[in-house]
């Protein structure tokens, strides 16, 4: 478990390399030029030569990349060109607060999601199934915004009673923390529910006609113990790694959802770094997100191995 | 309708001797009628069946796949899937009709006075939960226990299913033990409750032969020990023979015979019995017999039976079997058949279809240019070199060293356990897998040579038949699609032209050309593994490897593919890699055998000369293994071997973790010499060849049978 862990680790920084590279060749690529924007657009070309200088900008891009990984390593991000902060801090403020929607709005999707699922899987071909198919299907049919913009409607502007957007530190007390996450958080369960229960409804299916689960019902097992200890157990594993590729889905930012309801997570960073040319920002904010899917298959990965003992017995060979 | 039981004219009443009254039966089953139904249509699995088992009675339920048998024992539990239901009849256990009974009252039966072992042991524990945790659920379920007390008493159960050490396996999750273990592991689950009703839906079919041997044994023991009543549901007639004390024939649903063990499989009163008992393989050193088959496929109804069932596929029939429907003729000594003819055809045997047309062993064929050359093979799986050193890895051996040839019409059967690395030689041959070391010749050419530069051609020459018919074929494409893609591959342009190939290749199959149309699920087990043959013969190849093709297959189907690949061996000059863990099976269509264990070949020889001493023990140990009828002879001493132990990582002989006759250290330390004959028998082992030749013949009967060689 162990070394298979450390092994994970070495791929998990390979793939990071890689991948800041692309990012530090794809960002040199898009339009404009750095130094220009600083200086302005009426700026004389000795002036704008002189930030590019100050900057590194004239150096051969080997070495740009070399300064920017260097300080990456050393935990410095550098400096928004924007804003004129480091960026470590406001990426992660920006990342915590994403953290806090991916983690409410995951542990509800799993919750409810796996719930309906079985649900479904046990009550098979019956009205409960067809109603679940039929809802959770509405969630992932109508495009996201639709129901972010309902919601708004509906709780917001009409009942007024949530806030349409926006965001309140835990510090400022639980309930308006709470009552910002509320609308976010319904309009992601309704876009990833339907995966999820379908998953799990499948999963339980094939686990259902499985000869353990016939042996279970042959050694006198409630139906309750067959289905949540002998089935549901091994009918998980699709759907740990579909949620762990969820988490990183709303850690890296879900650009549309933050925007309606103005939750200034990792999507509107990455916007407003984008919309605002802010390279270094932009290059610091996508190597943060794409480390943060890594890590959320690292996680499911390691998951699995808890739930499967056969699994774990292979990380231990290894 | 069905006719009710009438007394048997022709048999006088049977006085029985013993005055005793006879024991009220533990399991009473009367008029048991079984329907399964979906939307397009109703059928019946079961009609009208009646058996009874006393208490210490182990009974058993016989009859091809499809014929209900595991139907009966799923009603019993209340385990029907599917849309499965009861439509009739009672089931009377201890005198109380488990039908009256409610679901849940039922469920605290189960598991408590009525236990089940399943079929595949593979797949019948759950992967996630410790092997222990899963004895000791019924226990805490129907005997109250607390964990604690539960964990002590699986030690215990564990120790009586013969496991020496039941701390480690109790800990262990399923993936960690072998089948024979995990198949102790569920019958100390059935019988950690001290049921009095055991039911076993082929326990063993999953298990190689030696373990299957250990098995039934313990269950015989347990059965005795404990007096326990058991239905016993098996294809396996020699198993039955072994285990059983009285039988129930069932055919299309309908019990067809019934009667004491002996009588039933020596004295087959119904056809379909005699048909059953006939095609069994047994050992033979007579190649050329062709093995009895029953033509045709299991019926399938979907009401009442209007008419003999069996008629359709029975070599007696006359008009009245095919209009009347027919009863079940008893006699008092608890014996009954549905036939009216059993007693006018009582001693007339199933029609052999050998029968006058003997031919003579072929001449043998010179062994100067043989068409597979297998050289030094060596496999090593697993085995990986990374540049993270705790990734590294030596891999497991699966074939160590093995050496042999195939000639131009020959039969080569490989036999050995699972494990035994027996499908991976397969494998290599077709070089579907690149050999570690050692090479593969082909017709004179080196053949992972010519693969690995894209050369197909030998490919095309050298094919293979599975063992899984209908996974082998794609359920989205027709037979006739299935098969014209190889002729495709092998650049044969014109559609018209395929479609006669394959129509004729079907013929030659002895399908209709019309199966073309047909997809893989509509076929039969049988059908289908014709289809794979045929597709096999559609490249026109001169060697087929058969990966345990006829092992999933019901004896009746199993004789009548061994004898398809037969005539085509006779007729198209085939040679066969025949990989089997059936010895019984390989002495009908082999040449040659080679017994392989841990993927060294420790005997090889003409197949005359390896069922007959001298014996290396393991062959000796496999030939005991295979269950026999009464009527074939004496049973020998069965030898048990001790589950499979993991190979000694030294020099010495791979077997000898698990040889009954070791000689010591030196079995461990020095590899085996070779003992050799003229005749081109071999025999790898340490014990001298005058030694090994003492033992006296596992089939005596055999002793001065060949006269090939």
């Amino acid at each position: 478990m162990f070394a298979y862990t450390l092994t994970r680790l070495v791929y998990l920084a390979l793939v990071l390399a890689v991948m800041s590279v692309l990012i530090f060749l794809v960002t040199q690529a898009m339009p404009g030029d750095v130094a220009s924007m600083i200086a302005g657009q009426f700026a004389s070309k000795e002036v704008v030569d002189a930030i590019a200088v100050k900057l590194g900008l004239d150096q051969p891009l080997i070495v740009q990349y070399g300064h920017w990984a260097a300080g990456i390593l050393r935990g410095d991000l550098g400096r928004s060109l924007v804003l004129e902060q480091p960026i470590g801090p406001i990426l992660m403020e920006a990342l915590a607060r994403s953290l806090v929607l991916a983690v409410v709005a995951l542990f509800v999707v799993a919750v409810v999601g796996i719930g309906l699922g079985v649900l479904a899987a046990v009550r098979r071909g019956k009205l409960t199934d067809q109603l679940v198919s039929g809802v959770s299907y509405l969630g992932i049919a109508v495009p996201d915004f639709f129901w972010a913009i309902v919601l708004v409607l509906v709780f917001g502007s009409y009942m007024k009673l949530l806030p349409t957007g926006g965001y309140a530190p835990i510090a400022d007390g639980f309930l308006p923390w709470a009552s910002h996450l509320v609308l976010p958080v319904i309009t992601l369960v309704l876009m990833l529910l339907a995966r999820i229960a379908r998953l799990t409804r499948s999963s339980m299916i094939d686990v259902l006609q499985t000869n353990y689960v016939k042996f279970a019902r042959a050694k006198g097992m409630p139906e309750s113990v067959v289905i949540l200890r002998h089935a549901l157990k091994n009918a998980l594993l699709p759907t740990i790694t579909v949620l762990a590729i969820d988490f990183g889905l709303i850690l890296g930012g879900v650009v549309v959802i933050e925007t309606i309801f103005s939750y200034p997570g990792m999507g509107r960073l990455l916007l407003f770094a984008i919309q605002r040319h802010d390279l270094p920002l932009i290059q610091a904010t996508i190597l943060i997100v794409s480390a943060a899917y890594c890590l959320a298959n690292l996680t499911a990965d390691l998951l699995y191995a808890f739930v499967n003992p056969k699994i774990r017995h292979g990380m231990r060979a290894s | 309708m069905m006719t009710a039981p009438q007394a048997r004219p022709a048999v006088p009443p049977v006085v029985s001797p013993a005055t005793a009254p006879e024991p009220a039966p533990l399991l009473d089953v009367r008029g048991l009628t079984i329907s399964y139904g979906n939307a397009r249509g109703t059928l019946r699995a079961a009609s009208d069946v009646s058996f009874a088992i006393r208490p210490g009675e182990v009974m058993g339920l016989v009859g091809e796949s499809g014929s209900g048998k595991s139907t009966v024992a799923m009603a019993i539990l209340d385990l029907l899937g599917g849309g499965g239901r009861v439509d009739s009849g009672e089931i009377l256990f201890d005198g109380v009709d488990l039908r009256r009974l409610s679901p849940s009252e039922r469920r605290a039966l189960r598991g408590d006075r009525i236990a089940a072992v399943f079929q595949d042991p593979f797949t019948s524990l759950n992967p996630a939960l410790t092997v222990g945790h899963q004895i000791a659920e019924p226990l805490i379920q129907h005997k109250g226990l607390s964990p604690r007390q539960a964990a002590a008493r699986v030690q215990d159960l564990l120790a009586e299913v013969g496991i020496r050490d039941p701390r480690r396996v109790a800990a262990a999750y399923p993936h960690e033990l072998s089948g024979g273990m995990q198949q102790r592991a569920l019958i100390a689950t059935a019988l950690g409750c001290e049921p009095k009703l055991l039911i076993l839906d082929e326990p063993t079919t999953a298990l190689d032969v030696t373990v299957e041997a250990r098995i039934i044994d313990l269950l015989a023991k347990l059965c005795d020990s404990h007096r326990l009543s058991a239905l016993f549901v098996s294809h396996n007639l020699g198993i039955v023979n072994r285990i059983c004390q009285t039988v129930t024939v069932l055919y299309g649903g309908v019990v067809v015979e019934t009667g004491a063990t002996g009588r039933v499989l020596s004295r087959p009163a119904h056809p379909y019995a005699k048909g059953l008992v006939a095609a069994l393989p047994r050992i033979t050193a007579e190649r050329r017999h062709r093995l009895p088959s029953i033509p045709g496929t299991v019926a399938k109804l979907s009401g009442a039976p209007a008419a003999c069932v069996f008629a359709p596929r029975c070599p007696f029939a006359e008009e009245t079997c095919r209009s009347q429907p027919q009863a079940m003729l008893t006699d008092g000594g608890g014996d009954g058949v549905r036939c009216w003819k059993a007693d006018a055809l009582a001693g007339t045997p199933w029609p052999d279809e050998d029968a006058g047309k003997a031919r003579g062993p072929k001449a043998a064929q010179p062994r100067s240019a043989p068409l597979v050359e297998v050289d030094h093979l060596r496999k090593i799986y697993g085995a990986s070199r990374s540049i993270l050193p705790w990734l590294r890895r030596a891999g497991t051996v699966a074939v160590e060293d093995v050496s042999f040839t195939v000639g131009r019409g020959e039969v080569v059967g490989v036999v050995g356990e699972s494990g035994s690395g027996k499908s991976t030689i397969g494998r290599a041959l077709l070089a579907l897998t690149e050999p570690s070391a050692g090479t593969v010749t082909f017709d004179g050419a080196d053949l992972t040579e010519q693969v690995r530069r894209g050369d197909q051609t030998l490919r095309r020459r050298a094919q293979l038949v599975f063992q899984n018919s209908a996974a082998s074929l794609n359920p989205r494409k027709t037979v006739g699609a299935a098969m014209d893609r190889p002729l495709v591959l092998a650049g044969r342009a014109d559609a018209e032209e395929r479609r006669k190939t394959v129509a004729s290749l079907l013929t030659r199959v002895g399908l209709p050309a019309a199966y073309a149309d047909r997809y893989p699920h509509e076929l039969s087990g049988g059908e289908r593994q014709r289809v794979n043959i045929a597709r096999a013969l559609a490249t026109d190849p001169d060697f087929v490897v058969c990966d345990e093709a006829v092992s999933a297959l019901d004896v009746s189907v199993q004789a009548n593919i061994l004898n398809l690949l037969a005539e085509l061996r006779d007729e198209m000059g085939l040679s066969y890699l025949f990989i089997t863990h059936d010895i019984a099976v390989v002495s009908h269509i082999a040449d040659r055998v080679l017994v392989v264990y841990g993927g060294t070949i420790c005997e090889e020889g003409p197949i005359g000369r390896v069922l007959r001493p001298p014996y290396h023990p393991y062959t000796e140990a496999l030939l005991s293994a295979v269950p026999r009828l009464a009527e074939d002879g004496q049973e020998a001493p069965r030898i048990l071997l001790e589950d499979a132990a993991p190979a000694p990582g030294g020099r010495g002989c791979v077997f000898a973790g698990r040889c009954p006759r070791k000689l010591g250290t030196v079995c461990d330390e020095q590899a085996p010499p070779v003992h050799e004959t003229a005749d081109g028998h071999r025999i790898v082992c340490h014990i001298p060849l005058a030694t090994l030749a003492e033992r006296a013949a596992v089939f005596p009967e055999l002793a001065d049978g060949d006269t090939r060689h």
